[in-house]
C-alpha cells in the first residue's frame, strides 16, 4: 500500500514537474516574444511607417539631436517616451492605444500641427525625466553667461519650467522657433518706398490716414464719436464671467482708434528708430525730453514666429513697450496717442450693439468647449467672416484683409490678437468704480486689462464684453535673462494692442 | 599624473555630492528645513595628508593674498606657490622677496602683471591650485578662468560684489562640481573646531529651536589710503580698494559677511527680506558707508539683527549670538541656558605645561588650506562657493537695503541687474561719480 501510494504521488509529482516547466518555458517565449514586439513598437521606423506628419522625419534629422558633431542620434523613443524603469511600459501603454484611435478614428488631415507644435501642447508628448535621462550636466564649463543664468533660474523654479520651454527646437527643427536672442530682428530695411516728411494734419474729427514722418509707414484712424452705452454683459449672456459685471451706464468722449491692431510695419518703425543693444539704458523712459524716447531691446527668439510682418499684428512686445511706442508716436506727429481706456474699447468694440457680438449670433452655437462640441463641431460661418479665433486661425495671426469689419469700420476688436488697454485690472473693477464719464479702471493694481480674445481663444471669449488679463511672470518665464525684459514676453505670442488717439477740443468744435 | 587623479575626483563627486546637499539644498529650497543631522561639515586636521606634490598660484599677491599663500603652503607637505599674478608689479615684487626669504623662491618668468595677468597665470598647466585675493570685484571672472582651466580653487570671502557675480560664482560653482573641482572659500568660521563642536550643539537641539539672531562687526577705522600725485583713478582706487564700493562692496561685505555667514550656516537658510539703515559720518575717502544696521528677515517670526561700523571711539565687539527654545549660543565655544548658566562649553587644548589656553592648535587660515589639500589628495569631495555666494548675496541685500531704504526680497537681489563699477577695467581716467548713497526720497517742499 505504502508503495503504490508513493509512486502515485511521485507521478503526480512529475505531471506537475512538466507542468510547471511548460508554464515556466511558455514564459520565458512570451517574454522574449513581448520583449521582441516592444523593441520592435520602439523604432524610429516603426514609429514612422504609422506617423502622419511627414515633415516630422525631415524636422528631427535637422535638429541638434541628430545633426550634431558627435553623431550620435536620439531616437523617437528617447524623447516621446518616459525612460526605461521610470513609466517606460505606462507611457508607451498609453501613447500607443490614443495612436491606434487616432490611427483608425481621424482623419490626419484634420490634426493641426501648429497647434501642437506649441510648447504647452508639446509638454504632452515630451518626458522631462527622458531630457534628464540623458543631459545629466545642466552646467558644463562650456556654458555661456544667459546659459548659466537660464539654468540657475530652471533649478529654482523646476515645478513651473520644463526643458522644451527654453529648448523647443532640439528635437524638430523649426528656424523660427529658437531661443536665443535675435540681434538682427528687424534692423534690416528691404525695401526703400517714398518716406513721409510731415505727419497727417488733421483739421476736423473724421477718418484720417497718418503718416508717421521719416518712415513710409501710414495707417487709418477711424473717428469714433462719443456717447452713452452699457458696458459690461447682463446677467442671462450665455458663457459670461463674473468679471464682467454689473452692468453700468457709461459715457466716453470722442476719440480716433486704428482701424487694425498695430501692424509690425509701424512697430518696426518705432523698434528701428529708437532700440537699444543693451539691456540697462533701455529702463528709463524720459518724459521731459521730447527728443529722448529709448526703446527696446533685441528680443528674444523670432517675435513674428515666422509668419511674417507687414500688415500682421505686433505682438509679443510687453504692455511697458506698447506704451512706449504710443508716447513715441505721439512725438513723432504732435497728436496724443495713447492706448485705449477699456471703456473705450468695450464701446469700440460694440459698434452700438449691445448683443454678445457685433454681429448676430449666440455664443453658446460657437464655442467649441464641452464633450459634445468636440463630436459636433459648431456652426462657424457667421463669427469666422469677423473674427479670427480658435477654429479658424490656424493657430496664427491673420491678415487684416481675412476679416469684414464692425459697425464703426474697425477691424479684429475680437480675435487676431488680444489688445492692451491702460486699466489695470481687476475682477471686481465694475462693482467698485463709481466713475460713469470716461472711467480709467482701478487707481492701482499689477496686472493690465487685456480684450478682445485672439487668434488662440474660444468663441466664448472673443465676446465684446469678455475680460482678460496680462500674465507678466508666466509671459516672462523662459527668459534667461536677469532681470527679464521690459520689453518683449518670451511666452506669450497672442498679444497685440491698438492706438487710441485724443482729439483736441480745436478739432472737435469744427463740425 | 595630473589628469589621472582628476578622473578619479570626478567619479567620487558623485558620492560627495551627498555631503554637498547641504549646501547645495539652499538653492533648491529644502534648504528651508533644520538641519537635523550635521553632514558634510569640514574635517578638522593636524596636517594634510601627504600626496602628489600641488604647486599653486597666487592672484592678487597683496597683503590677504600672500598671507593666504603662506597659510596654503603651511598646510602640510609638498604644497608650492609658483606663480603670481596681481595688478601692481610692486605688490608682485614684496610677495617674492617674501618667499624668497624663506629660501622658496618663484621664478621670475611666472610672475604676471597686469588686468589679463590672471590668464597668463592660470594658462600654466602645472599649476593645480589658484589662491584668488583680490579685490571682490574681480572674482567671479577668475573663478570662471579657474574652473574653466581645471584648476581646484581657495577663494578668499566675499566671492562678489553685485548680483551679476553672485550669479556667475553660483553658475561656475555647478561647473566645478560637475568635473569635481575642489572649492574652498575663505569663510575661516566654518573650519573653526571651536564653532564646529558648537554647531553640533546647536544642531542636535542644545537650544531648541532657534528663534533670533544677532551678529556683529563693529570696530575701529579700517585703512585707506590718500591719493598720491601720478596715480590715475583706476590706480587710485584699486591702491584704495577697501574704500569703494564697487571694489570691496562695503565693509558689510568685506567683514561683517563672516558673521552673516555664521546666522546663515546655524539657521540652515537664509534670509527672505531685508530692511536696514546705514550712514557715514567719519570716513575720509572713497564712497562707502561707515555704519549699517540691518534687520534679516528669515521668515515664519524669525529676525536676525546684523551691525557693522567702522568708527572710532565707539562700543566695539564682533562676534555672533543664535538664541533659541531652550538657551543660546555665542556659534564659538559656549552654550547657556535661558537663565544664563552655562550648558556646555568648548574644551580648547592645553599648552605643553598643561595650563588650559583660549585658542586652536591650528589657526583656522590654515585649517582652510588643509582641508583643500585633503579634498584633492584624499578625493573627499569639497565645493563652499555657493554657500558663500548666499552668505555674501545676503550681505549684498543688506546693503541694498540700507542705501535705498526700501525692503529688499531675496527674490529681487538674487534676480537684479545690479552690476557696479565701470564697464571696462584698465588704467586711466574713470569716468564715474561716487556719490554717496542716500535713502528715500527728498520731503516735498
Amino acid at each position: 500500500m505504502n508503495k503504490i501510494k508513493i509512486t502515485r504521488q511521485s507521478k503526480k509529482k512529475k505531471s506537475f514537474v512538466w507542468i510547471f516547466f511548460a508554464g515556466v518555458i511558455a514564459c520565458i517565449i512570451l517574454i522574449i516574444l513581448g520583449d521582441k514586439a516592444i523593441s520592435y513598437t520602439s523604432t524610429d521606423e516603426y514609429c514612422m511607417s504609422c506617423h502622419v506628419h511627414p515633415h516630422a522625419e525631415q524636422s528631427w534629422k535637422l535638429s541638434t539631436h541628430y545633426n550634431n558633431s558627435s553623431g550620435v542620434k536620439t531616437h523617437c523613443i528617447e524623447c516621446h517616451l518616459a525612460p526605461k524603469g521610470k513609466g517606460y511600459l505606462l507611457t508607451k501603454v498609453k501613447h500607443g492605444i490614443k495612436d491606434i484611435y487616432g490611427y483608425w478614428f481621424k482623419d490626419s488631415a484634420d490634426f493641426n500641427w501648429e497647434a501642437k507644435k506649441l510648447p504647452e501642447n508639446a509638454k504632452k508628448i515630451v518626458y522631462e525625466e527622458s531630457c534628464l535621462e540623458c543631459h545629466t550636466n545642466l552646467f558644463p564649463v562650456t556654458l555661456s553667461e544667459d546659459g548659466g543664468n537660464a539654468h540657475l533660474f530652471y533649478t529654482l523654479n523646476k515645478e513651473s519650467l520644463q526643458c522644451i520651454n527654453c529648448h523647443i527646437d532640439v528635437g524638430h527643427f523649426d528656424k523660427n522657433i529658437k531661443h536665443a536672442k535675435d540681434t538682427t530682428f528687424g534692423v534690416i530695411k528691404t525695401e526703400t518706398a517714398i518716406v513721409y516728411t510731415e505727419p497727417a494734419k488733421v483739421e476736423k474729427f473724421e477718418n484720417f490716414t497718418e503718416h508717421i514722418p521719416g518712415t513710409e509707414v501710414s495707417f487709418n484712424m477711424i473717428a469714433v464719436p462719443g456717447g452713452k452705452y452699457n458696458m459690461g454683459s447682463p446677467d442671462d449672456e450665455p458663457l459670461r464671467e463674473d468679471d464682467e459685471g454689473p452692468v453700468r451706464e457709461v459715457t466716453v468722449s470722442p476719440f480716433w482708434i486704428g482701424e487694425v491692431e498695430v501692424t509690425w510695419d509701424e512697430y518696426l518703425a518705432f523698434f528701428q528708430a529708437t532700440s537699444s543693444q543693451g539691456r540697462t539704458e533701455g529702463q528709463i523712459v524720459t518724459t521731459k525730453k521730447v527728443d529722448a524716447v529709448t526703446g527696446p531691446t533685441p528680443p528674444w527668439g523670432a517675435p513674428d514666429q515666422g509668419w511674417g510682418k507687414g500688415s500682421r499684428p505686433a505682438i509679443t512686445m510687453t504692455w511697458y513697450a506698447a506704451n512706449v511706442y504710443c508716447k513715441w508716436l505721439s512725438q513723432k506727429t504732435g497728436k496724443y496717442y495713447r492706448l485705449p481706456t477699456e471703456a473705450e474699447w468695450e464701446y469700440a468694440c460694440r459698434g452700438g450693439s449691445s448683443t454678445p457680438y457685433f454681429f448676430e449670433g449666440n455664443p453658446k452655437k460657437f464655442s467649441s468647449e464641452g464633450f459634445v462640441k468636440k463630436i459636433f463641431k459648431p456652426d462657424t460661418a457667421v463669427i469666422a467672416s469677423y473674427v479670427i479665433y480658435k477654429e479658424n486661425s490656424n493657430y496664427r495671426t491673420a491678415e487684416p484683409s481675412a476679416v469684414k469689419p464692425n459697425p464703426f469700420g474697425i477691424k479684429n476688436m475680437s480675435g487676431n490678437v488680444a489688445e492692451f488697454c491702460s486699466d489695470y485690472y481687476s475682477a471686481d473693477a465694475y462693482k467698485n468704480d463709481t466713475v460713469s464719464i470716461n472711467p480709467r479702471g482701478p487707481l492701482e493694481g499689477k496686472e493690465r486689462v487685456i480684450r478682445g480674445g485672439s487668434f488662440k481663444s474660444d468663441a466664448k471669449d472673443v465676446r465684446s464684453a469678455a475680460r482678460d488679463f496680462t500674465k507678466t511672470d508666466i509671459w516672462l518665464m523662459t527668459d534667461p535673462q536677469m532681470p527679464k525684459s521690459i520689453w518683449w514676453y518670451s511666452d506669450c505670442i497672442d498679444v497685440g494692442f491698438r492706438v487710441v488717439c485724443e482729439p483736441d477740443s480745436l478739432v472737435l468744435s469744427k463740425k | 599624473m595630473k589628469n589621472f587623479d582628476r578622473r578619479k575626483f570626478i567619479k567620487k563627486a558623485a558620492a560627495a555630492s551627498i555631503g554637498l546637499a547641504g549646501a547645495g539644498a539652499i538653492m533648491t529650497g529644502c534648504g528651508r528645513k533644520k538641519i537635523a543631522e550635521p553632514a558634510g561639515l569640514p574635517p578638522i586636521l593636524n596636517g594634510a595628508p601627504p600626496g602628489k606634490k600641488l604647486r599653486a598660484g597666487l592672484v592678487g599677491a597683496g597683503g590677504r593674498g600672500t598671507g593666504a599663500a603662506i597659510n596654503f603652503i603651511s598646510a602640510g607637505p609638498d604644497l608650492e606657490i609658483i606663480a603670481l599674478a596681481d595688478v601692481f608689479q610692486d605688490k608682485i615684487d614684496a610677495c617674492r622677496e617674501r618667499f624668497a626669504s624663506f629660501g622658496l623662491p618663484i621664478p621670475a618668468e611666472n610672475c604676471f602683471v597686469g588686468f589679463d595677468a590672471y590668464k597668463k597665470l592660470m594658462a600654466i598647466d602645472e599649476i593645480d591650485v589658484v589662491l584668488l585675493a583680490t579685490p571682490p570685484k574681480f572674482r567671479p571672472e577668475h573663478f570662471l578662468e579657474a574652473v574653466t582651466r581645471t584648476k581646484h580653487v581657495f577663494m578668499e570671502k566675499p566671492v562678489a560684489v553685485d548680483s551679476t557675480g553672485i550669479r556667475s560664482i553660483l553658475t561656475t560653482a555647478k561647473k566645478a562640481e560637475a568635473i569635481g573641482i575642489n572649492v574652498v572659500t575663505g569663510t575661516q568660521r566654518r573650519h573653526q573646531e571651536d564653532y564646529i563642536e558648537t554647531y553640533k550643539q546647536v544642531a542636535a537641539g542644545a537650544i531648541g529651536r532657534i528663534t533670533s539672531a544677532k551678529a556683529y562687526w563693529n570696530q575701529d577705522h579700517v585703512w585707506f589710503r590718500l591719493r598720491e600725485p601720478g596715480w590715475n583713478d583706476m590706480e587710485y582706487m584699486i591702491r584704495n580698494w577697501n574704500n569703494f564700493c564697487w571694489l570691496s562692496g562695503d565693509h558689510i561685505l568685506d567683514t561683517h559677511v563672516h558673521n552673516i555667514d555664521v546666522v546663515n550656516w546655524f539657521t540652515g537658510k537664509h534670509p527672505e527680506s531685508a530692511i536696514g539703515y546705514g550712514g557715514r559720518h567719519r570716513r575720509v575717502t572713497g564712497d562707502q558707508y561707515d555704519f549699517f544696521s540691518i534687520d534679516f528677515n528669515y521668515g515664519n517670526g524669525l529676525s536676525s539683527h546684523s551691525m557693522c561700523r567702522q568708527i572710532d571711539g565707539c562700543a566695539n565687539g564682533t562676534g555672533e549670538i543664535v538664541v533659541g527654545t531652550e538657551g543660546y549660543t555665542n556659534c564659538q565655544n559656549i552654550i547657556w541656558d535661558l537663565d544664563g548658566n552655562i550648558k556646555w562649553k568648548f574644551e580648547y587644548p592645553r599648552d605643553e605645561n598643561n595650563n588650559p589656553t583660549n585658542s586652536l592648535k591650528i589657526p583656522a587660515y590654515v585649517q582652510e588650506h588643509m582641508h583643500l589639500v585633503w579634498a584633492i589628495r584624499t578625493g573627499n569631495y569639497v565645493n563652499e562657493a555657493e554657500q558663500t555666494a548666499i552668505s555674501t548675496l545676503t550681505a549684498i541685500m543688506g546693503r541694498t537695503a540700507a542705501y535705498t531704504g526700501r525692503m529688499i526680497t531675496w527674490d529681487e537681489i538674487l534676480k537684479s541687474d545690479m552690476n557696479l563699477g565701470p564697464s571696462k577695467i584698465e588704467f586711466g581716467p574713470v569716468d564715474m561719480k561716487f556719490e554717496v548713497p542716500i535713502p528715500g526720497l527728498p520731503v516735498q517742499i
